[in-house]
């Protein structure tokens, strides 16, 4: 059991401290061929912004402040955070042309391109415009982003499930547990080993002694 | 060789257990020929190898899913099992989810392995995730009930005993103590290695020391560059810092 968990070490990527991050994931086949072991490329200077202070999330709706589509709002689809990056749906997109072949008459694709966080904006909802955003905090403790220009709370957009499940519309399969079974306890602490505790109820019992070792 | 065997046991061997011999049973020591009924049937060559089939053919239905499910590009799954729901669970229940989850990890891989043979996408990969990080998360919570039991009764959190030893360059590191069935004082291998060193390394340890602190002093110089460079491009961070 404890060789799977030295394997599963070895899973996790490692990324070369001057990475360039691109439009694609680090673990996704295009950005593997873009950025094969051993590249070094000019370094680009990302404006250092913390965790906390990250005011942007997928899901949000933004205002473009600069650029083609200047003064259009959209959806956050993506953000990258190693780049301070944010995808519009729809909205700063390239076209990219597929060439037609016999069995295919040939189209253009819309691609979107990333937008600095500068060129974002978040839009208050009580009168649709752009607005600077700071993190506060309510009477009760909790932490909400409030508009400077009219002192609105812009409250966070509904975290979406990477798998697409919205847990109050989940309907169990055979294969999934019961709310109930999940959040039934049954740990009883006690100052036995797990392996010892598996062997009681297992009626195994050891009789063998191990032999005398010397540990230097 | 086994081969040979087999048919000399078959020969020799009479019948004395009640086991009816399963058929395409193959062998696999000696200890069980003698409870096969039908020993006198000689088995054909290919089958006396060293292979070992279950007495119950039943099971391999469980390297696949649902027959319902099969062709489906999509299967739905639920959530994985989170690390705070899994310190709520008794050993045994944890036991018994750790084979689950590894039955069903056996099957996914074998779709894994069946897609990429026939060349199509497998269906819902995410489960396979899920899975290992549920594994992942009962290896996590089963470490830390050992770590706290050792603290109780030993006050040490690793499991293997160490010291801080010098070796024969000078260099101090952590040595993890390893189990041998001799004492040190009768282990040539143990003995041959020096866990000291002699006076002519000192001034190596001198040079070493010099190393580590210009490294350091490199590594201050070069954070200070690239503070200077951001505040170059960003020039509002300097205002924010001040403020």
């Amino acid at each position: 059991m404890r060789l799977t968990a030295l394997l599963a070490m070895a899973a996790r990527m490692k990324l070369p401290p001057d990475y360039r991050h691109g439009i694609y994931r680090p673990w996704t086949a295009a950005a593997k061929a873009n950025n094969p072991p051993g590249l070094r490329r000019k370094k680009v200077f990302v404006e250092p912004i913390s965790k906390e202070d990250w005011k942007v999330f997928r899901g949000d709706t933004v205002e473009i402040l600069t650029g083609k589509d200047a003064r259009k709002q959209g959806v956050v689809n993506q953000v990258i955070r190693a780049r301070n990056w944010v995808f519009v749906q729809g909205l700063n997109t390239h076209y990219h042309y597929i060439r037609r072949t016999a069995n295919y008459p040939g189209t253009y694709i819309a691609n979107e391109a990333p937008l600095l966080l500068r060129q974002i904006a978040l839009v208050d909802p009580t009168d649709r415009k752009p607005t600077e955003v700071e993190w506060r905090y309510t009477e009760e403790g909790e932490r909400v982003r409030v508009s400077l220009r009219t002192g609105r709370i812009i409250p966070l957009p509904v975290y979406q499930r990477r798998d697409g499940i919205i847990p109050e519309q989940w309907k169990d399969g055979p294969k999934d547990t019961s709310v109930d079974d999940v959040l039934d306890r049954t740990y009883q602490p006690s100052l036995k080993l797990f392996e010892e505790e598996i062997l009681e109820l297992q009626g195994i019992v050891e009789t063998r002694r191990a032999r005398k070792s010397y540990w230097y | 060789m086994a081969a040979a065997l087999c048919r000399r046991f078959f020969s020799a061997v009479r019948v004395s257990g009640v086991l009816q011999a399963p058929p395409g049973a193959c062998l696999s020591g000696l200890t069980l020929n003698l409870l096969h009924k039908n020993s006198t049937k000689v088995e054909p060559l290919y089958q006396c190898k060293f292979l070992h089939t279950t007495l119950s053919r039943k099971g391999l239905e469980e390297f696949f899913d649902d027959p319902k499910n099969w062709g489906e590009t999509v299967v739905k799954s639920g959530d994985e099992w989170h690390a705070k729901h899994l310190r709520n669970k008794s050993n045994e229940d944890l036991h018994k989810l750790w084979y689950v989850l590894l039955k069903e990890k056996n099957m996914l891989l074998t779709l894994e392995q069946e897609a990429k043979r026939q060349s199509l996408p497998m269906p819902s990969p995410e489960r396979l995730e899920k899975v290992e990080k549920s594994m992942g998360r009962i290896n996590l919570v089963i470490k830390e009930r050992e770590v706290a039991l050792r603290l109780l009764q030993t006050g040490h959190e690793n499991p293997r005993p160490g010291e801080w030893r010098n070796d024969f360059l000078g260099r101090t590191y952590w040595y993890n103590s390893k189990e041998w069935p001799i004492p040190w004082y009768l282990n040539k291998k143990y003995n041959r290695r020096k866990f000291f060193y002699l006076p002519h390394v000192k001034h190596f340890i001198r040079l070493r020391i010099e190393q580590h602190l210009k490294k350091q002093a490199r590594m201050k110089s070069l954070e200070k560059k690239k503070q200077f460079l951001l505040q170059k491009k960003f020039p509002h961070l300097a205002a924010q810092s001040q403020n």
